[in-house]
């Protein structure tokens, strides 16, 4: 389905400040269609910014970001995130007042509608997650960390955008779902971008942008 | 219809001998509750006198530009209030809310007065002004209830906001949560005071005119009116208060602008 969009994502330079403190400088990368990239780095290296940087939620102390040849800024960020699913690594979520509204909230957006999915491939999905089968109609304080986050990345391979940004989707895992869910989402036809500091995702994705080096370790 | 009693100056202060209550009981406790009682009673005796002696003129002359223009004032004063007590920046926000209120204010007021009522002059200024009164000091308790938790609550739920973009709502979808707490947290509790208007307090305005000499069947309708019509100024002025606001509130990219908090938050 990426075919169809065309998402080659392109970093130019890209650097991140936090007032006078420089955090990291001269990201360059070109990450093509279906690329798994692991972002990396000790906390505090900015991993969490680079995606928000890529979804214009921070501003780049320097560089530019590209999706094919259409640079990120205020007249196409909307485009841009019609085509991208995310998954934040603070999982809150207070507003929405029921585990189902959460789930379906992102179905329902105009740029979405054609997305919303079958109920059968949803039941699956939570079942291949390991999500108990009435997930949906639990309040949503009573549903633990590690399902929520499970949740949002059923929801988030569902919505099957081009490219998916994942902020440490593994960091609420127990051991048997994080190997199951990383396979999973390794394998989708999809550009993941994953900020994580889990082993098993620095091993199984194909590039790694480590920013303590800032060298790319492997060939795009 | 006869008046109200007037009160004597001396009766008057004979009035404020009931404050000797609360200082006493504030003194026993040591709440330091006593001198803010003070400056507060001292602040409202003299902004009512005040208003009595502005009003008395006003309603003498009764000129409808000088009965707009009082409106204007009491405006841009409330404007001014409300958004001190959100802990908003004002410079960002008085358009907003001082647009919104005179917009809901003028179409509220020409409906009820001019077609409810029936007034052929709705600028006379023994409706015009303390009906108008009434709507701005009700309607904006809400409105700086409403804009507050808006804000406020994108600010703390930045994620949630955040997710719904990235994973394709436009700026509509992506605020309507928060639009919904906001509506939720302004209207709960006049929906409340609504539902047991008569049973647990007679309201300020119908008190008011029964002392005054109406009919109180007059005073009970005039009351069931003024409610609708805070409830009506009121959605009125939160909607376009936070419509007009957005504009200021968001960045390029629909990120919460940081800034337009008067203490910078982290």
């Amino acid at each position: 389905m990426s075919r169809i969009f065309g998402q080659m994502i392109r970093l130019e330079n890209i650097g991140l400040q936090f007032g006078h403190k420089r955090i990291f400088d001269g990201l360059t990368a070109l990450i093509p269609d279906g690329a798994k990239v692991a972002v990396k780095g000790e906390s505090g290296s900015g991993k969490s910014s680079l995606l928000r940087i890529l979804l214009g939620f921070e501003p780049a102390a320097t560089g530019k970001v590209y999706y094919d040849d259409m640079l990120l800024t205020p007249a196409t960020v909307g485009r841009i995130r019609s085509r991208t699913a995310y998954v934040p690594q603070d999982l809150g979520f207070t507003v929405f007042r029921s585990t189902r509204e959460l789930f379906y909230t992102p179905f329902r957006f105009k740029n979405n509608r054609r997305l919303m999915p079958e109920p059968d491939k949803v039941d699956e999905l939570f079942q291949q997650f390991g999500l108990p089968a009435d997930i949906l109609e639990r309040g949503i304080k009573a549903i633990s960390g590690g399902q929520k986050q499970r949740l949002l990345l059923a929801q988030a391979v569902l919505l099957g955008k081009p490219v998916l940004l994942l902020d440490e989707p593994s960091s609420a895992l127990d051991e048997a779902n994080r190997i199951k869910i990383t396979e999973y989402i390794l394998h989708l036809p999809v550009t993941v971008i994953a900020a994580t500091h889990d082993d098993y995702w620095l091993r199984q994705a194909r590039t790694i942008i480590d920013l303590d080096k800032l060298t790319q370790t492997a060939q795009l | 219809m006869k008046g109200a009693i007037d009160i004597g100056w001396w009766k008057l202060l004979a009035g404020y001998l009931l404050l000797l209550i609360p200082i006493v009981f504030f003194r026993i406790y040591r709440t330091g509750l006593v001198r803010p009682t003070l400056t507060a009673v001292g602040r409202m005796t003299v902004q009512l006198l005040l208003v009595g002696l502005y009003l008395e003129y006003i309603f003498r002359w009764d000129n409808p530009w000088l009965n707009g223009l009082w409106v204007l004032v009491m405006t841009v004063v409330s404007s001014y209030t409300v958004i001190r007590r959100t802990g908003l920046r004002l410079r960002l926000f008085l358009w907003a809310v001082l647009g919104a209120t005179m917009i809901s204010i003028v179409l509220i007021d020409f409906y009820f007065l001019g077609f409810v009522i029936g007034l052929k002059n709705i600028w006379t200024a023994r409706y015009f002004i303390p009906v108008t009164g009434m709507l701005l000091g009700n309607s904006l308790k809400n409105v700086i209830i409403a804009l507050d938790a808006f804000y406020h609550r994108i600010d703390e739920e930045e994620t949630s906001y955040r997710w719904q973009l990235a994973n394709g709502a436009e700026h509509n979808e992506a605020l309507l949560p928060f639009m919904q707490q906001a509506l939720r947290k302004a209207f709960n509790p006049l929906i409340a005071t609504t539902a047991v208007m008569g049973l647990i307090s007679l309201p300020g305005m119908m008190t008011g005119q029964i002392l005054g000499g109406s009919n109180p069947m007059t005073a009970v309708k005039y009351q069931i009116l003024i409610l609708l019509v805070i409830f009506s100024s009121t959605i009125l002025n939160v909607w376009l208060t936070i419509r007009f606001s957005r504009r200021v509130a968001f960045d390029g990219m629909l990120n919460l602008r940081k800034d337009i908090f008067e203490r910078a938050k982290s």
